[in-house]
């Protein structure tokens, strides 16, 4: 099998790698970028949004991308959400509402909020059930995290 | 009244959660290593079989391969188990269940192993498979393992079982059955191993007891415990899962054989089949009772499904037996349980631990009764409930936190009036239910049980815990933190817990049964103690004054006169002496003579209990026969609060998981295979979970507890399914004794 390179923007950086085709977008951030805080809960099919990344505004199971869909696109994970050293108001919202329990999906519940608020800056509580529903959490009953996306649509988070 | 305490009870910030959030946390998947190789395993795709040969000839000459590992080549023991060794770390001349592990395959690649493990040639011999726990306890079943297929059985009698059922007025007789349930902690089982100089070894694991770990890698390689250093990673979850070794002994195996550093990570279909689940049960339960609802009597037999290997089985039978009779007084008793070895998955510990089986049984029962009867639910258990200074059938005598049970019905009876109040949704039928349940903690009498813990006073002020047990995810760092911070007067800020390593931590044991926070807490409530008067010690010779003349408060150190002095002061100058102030203590679980039973089987009874009751609201499909929980509501006794945030937490995720137990989660065996994915597994959704919901906390202290702290680990989820039954029932007069309640079993098509 031949190798193929594709270039992209990674947490607004240029980026190109170089990859069997058939490896996913999971892959390569975890096993050539170091990039490991997305991850993989259900063996890479799609079911647990554990992988979560932002590609083109839109929150992506990285397991179900294959490496040559991503030319040319803009990828944000977790590492990059940080701005200027600050945090994100989602992921001091989440540490706030105690919505972190063994972390494994938080990255990616983030990642998914952050498109929801994107999209819509006021959800209410259905829209954002609908919205988080892709990312499967075993600790926390969901009602803390539900809580975060609240407190970081309305402010008032300690700075 | 004003709360006197500093930092326990209050809602604080987890210091692991900003790397949780950041994606800097490494889980033991994530950790980099130079020079790492690749380890798969090579599993059975039988549930019983002979192996007649392995040829492995082909596999070796892929380019990349580095070594490929069979039973023969592991140097020491071949086998373990965490009660009874009886499970091969690759199978030997026979496989006892469908993804037991035969062959581990080194390579350099993913790529490389993955090829040498299709021209791996294992040649077998099917055998006849049993899977139900029933049929295979007979004598004509295929017997699994030498010492035939029935591990463990209990017979615990209380009282005059035939007086009992001769009192009764009304008798019912029930079969309740449980599902097989994946943990489902979102982190696969995952180990890496380093092979290092003088025949020593590094091994990270996921894992509720690294010790275990040590000492299996060490009898596995035949190297001494010292040589084995096992490192905790970031744990993405347990739920009792990861009781069991989780690949370390392979991991630790691939990176002897290479002297090289071995990762292994297993996928969710592996973890599906390979790794243990809550075990299914078959309960046959007999109750008795008086036409004014008092219990007199009941008799019950039990089947648990333990697969292939024991795992912890016959505790969990321990558990499931004594808590039958749930948080009720019934005079007559006999229950007689089997712990059976089949051809499934191995079942082994999962949060709960035999109680949200029992409690199922019990729970439906006791609604079933009322309703026989025509007593009220709530009033039925409050005919019945244990009483403080009255026994449990094992004779345990329950302390005044069994206070908590009648405020729990009280609780109960308000919550269900609201409940019952609210609008039913157009077409469909709504209803309410209840369940009580009583969750032991602490690992059961005649186990050791040991648990210490050290705290060092860093030169900088900051007070940092070697916790000598992992934090699984739960919050056990933050909770032992807010404990340490009180007990030293100090911020939580300057109290710091460290990850668990076997190389300088103390031993802990292990992180399960409700009981981490309790244990440590006290351990490290002691060791504050120890590390203050060390601190006034040296501070009386440094100011060269007795030691008793010195006052400790808050970070201070307070002279006769009235003058303070910082404690870092005293930390520098010692520091320059090259003196760290240390202290250790070991808080071994209490299983007072008087108030502990004898003459039962090894690990039983539990002596302690949680108390908590669960109401569910429902509405049913009349025609399509879906269940939707609107409202729920928990009420839990925790003896005292020390992170708020934590334990509302373990409540609301512990409703969630079971929630699951009671709507969507079996792993079915269909067309002779393990459902081993996501996909048709059904873990709850943000969406699958009712948006009404409320949790009460109660705070009855227990006196041997830290600060009054008890165990919430557990019992969240276990009255949660029977409440969820009986709200079913009370919606649409359907009783589903099977679980999971699925539209099917509602409209009455199977079983």
């Amino acid at each position: 099998m031949k190798t193929i390179t594709v270039s992209f923007l990674l947490n607004g950086k240029k980026t190109s790698v170089t990859s069997l085709p058939n490896r996913t977008l999971l892959d390569v951030l975890r096993e050539d970028l170091g990039l490991t805080g997305a991850k993989d809960a259900c063996g890479g099919e799609g079911e647990c949004g554990a992988c979560t990344v932002i590609m083109n505004g839109n929150p992506v199971n990285s397991c179900m991308i294959f490496i040559g869909q991503i030319e040319g696109t803009q990828i944000t994970t977790i590492e990059g959400l940080m701005e200027k050293g600050e945090f994100h108001r989602l992921q001091k919202s989440f540490v706030e509402a105690g919505a972190v329990q063994c972390g494994f999906c938080t990255p990616g519940a983030i990642l998914t909020a952050k498109t929801l608020l994107d999209n819509n800056p006021h959800p209410t509580d259905h829209e954002i059930r609908e919205g988080l529903s892709g990312n499967l959490c075993r600790c926390t009953g969901y009602n803390k995290m539900i809580d975060a996306i609240h407190l970081a649509e309305q402010g008032g988070l300690d700075d | 009244m004003t709360d006197r305490f500093l930092t326990v009870g209050k809602s604080l910030h987890r210091k692991d959660a900003w790397d949780k959030t950041t994606g800097k946390a490494l889980y033991t998947a994530d950790i980099p290593i130079e020079n790492l190789r690749v380890g798969m395993i090579v599993r059975s795709p039988h549930h019983y079989a002979r192996i007649l040969d392995i040829d492995k000839k082909q596999s070796l000459e892929i380019p990349g391969v580095l070594a490929v590992l069979m039973s023969d080549d592991i140097p020491g023991d071949k086998v373990f188990g965490p009660l009874i060794p009886d499970q091969p770390s690759l199978a030997r001349d026979v496989v006892r269940h469908l993804g037991e592990p035969v062959v581990l395959i080194i390579a350099e690649t993913k790529r490389a192993a993955q090829e040498a493990a299709n021209q791996i040639q294992v040649s077998y011999e099917p055998l006849g498979a049993v899977f139900d726990p029933v049929q295979a306890a007979r004598e004509d079943a295929p017997q699994l393992h030498q010492d035939g297929n029935v591990i463990t059985a209990l017979n615990i009698k209380d009282g005059d079982i035939e007086k009992g059922f001769q009192d009764a007025d009304h008798i019912l007789d029930d079969t309740y059955t449980l599902p097989r349930i994946h943990p489902g902690y979102m982190e696969p089982e995952t180990s890496l191993a380093v092979w290092g100089e003088d025949q020593t070894i590094t091994v990270w694991v996921s894992s509720q007891h690294p010790f275990t770990d040590q000492r299996f890698i060490a009898a596995a390689l035949d190297l001494p415990v010292e040589n084995v250093r096992v490192k905790s990673g970031v744990i993405g979850g347990a739920f009792g899962g990861k009781e069991d070794s989780s690949l370390s002994i392979l991991a630790a195996l691939g990176a002897w054989a290479i002297k090289g550093a071995v990762r292994l990570v297993n996928t969710r279909r592996e973890s599906f089949i390979a790794h243990p689940k809550r075990h299914p049960a078959q309960i046959h339960y007999k109750l008795g009772a008086m036409s004014d609802g008092t219990f007199t009597a009941l008799k019950a037999e039990v089947h648990m499904d333990t697969g292939a290997y024991a795992s912890y089985g016959p505790a969990v039978a321990a558990i499931l037996t004594e808590t039958l009779a749930g948080a009720y007084r019934i005079p007559n008793v006999q229950v007689e349980s089997f712990v059976v070895y089949t051809n499934s998955p191995l079942s082994g510990a999962m949060r709960g631990f035999g109680s949200p089986q029992s409690h199922f049984a019990v729970e439906s029962m006791v609604d079933s009764m009322a309703e026989e009867i025509g007593m009220d639910p709530v009033q039925i258990r409050r005919a019945n409930i244990l009483k403080v200074g009255e026994k449990m059938f094992t004779g345990v005598t329950l302390n005044e936190t069994a206070n908590a049970l009648p405020i729990c019905l009280d609780k109960a009876q308000e919550i269900m009036d609201r409940f019952r109040a609210v609008e039913v949704s157009p077409g469909k039928k709504a209803g309410v239910g209840m369940a009580l349940a009583a969750q032991s903690m602490g690992l059961g009498a005649n186990v050791p049980d040991d648990s210490t813990h050290r705290l060092e006073w860093a030169p900088d002020g900051k007070v940092l815990i070697h916790l000598g047990a992992p934090d699984l995810g739960q919050g056990l760092a933050m909770a032992v933190e807010q404990i340490t911070a009180e007990a030293l007067g100090l911020p939580y800020s300057q109290v710091e817990s460290l990850p668990l390593d076997t190389l300088d931590r103390p031993n802990g044991n292990v992180t399960c049964a409700s009981r981490m926070t309790y244990m440590a807490g006290n351990a490290l409530i002691d060791a504050s103690e120890k590390l203050i008067q060390d601190l006034l010690a040296h501070a009386g010779e440094i100011l060269e004054v007795p030691a008793k003349m010195l006052v400790y408060k808050e970070g201070q150190i307070i002279k006769e006169d009235g003058k303070k002095l910082p404690v870092v002061e005293f930390l520098g100058r010692l520091a320059e002496k090259s003196i760290t102030l240390t202290s250790e203590s070991t808080f071994s679980f209490p299983y007072p003579e008087e108030t502990t039973p004898q003459g039962l089987p090894i690990g039983m009874p539990h002596v302690l209990y949680c108390f908590g009751a669960q109401v569910a609201r429902v509405e049913v499909d009349p025609d399509l026969g879906t269940v939707e929980v609107t409202h729920f509501a928990a009420i839990h006794d925790v003896g005292k609060v020390i992170s708020q945030s934590g334990v509302e937490g373990q409540i609301e995720g512990g409703v969630a998981t079971g929630l699951g137990y009671a709507l969507y989660e079996t792993m079915l065996r269909k067309d002779d295979q393990w459902v081993d994915s996501f996909t048709e597994y059904l873990l709850p959704t943000s969406k699958d979970l009712p948006t009404h919901y409320e949790s009460i906390i109660l705070e009855i202290p227990e006196a041997s507890g830290p600060y009054g702290a008890k165990g919430i680990g557990e019992i969240p989820l276990v009255p949660t399914a029977p409440a969820v039954a009986n709200a079913v029932k009370n919606a649409v007069g359907v009783r589903v004794k099977k679980l999971p309640i699925t539209p099917e079993r509602v409209l009455g098509f199977i079983d």
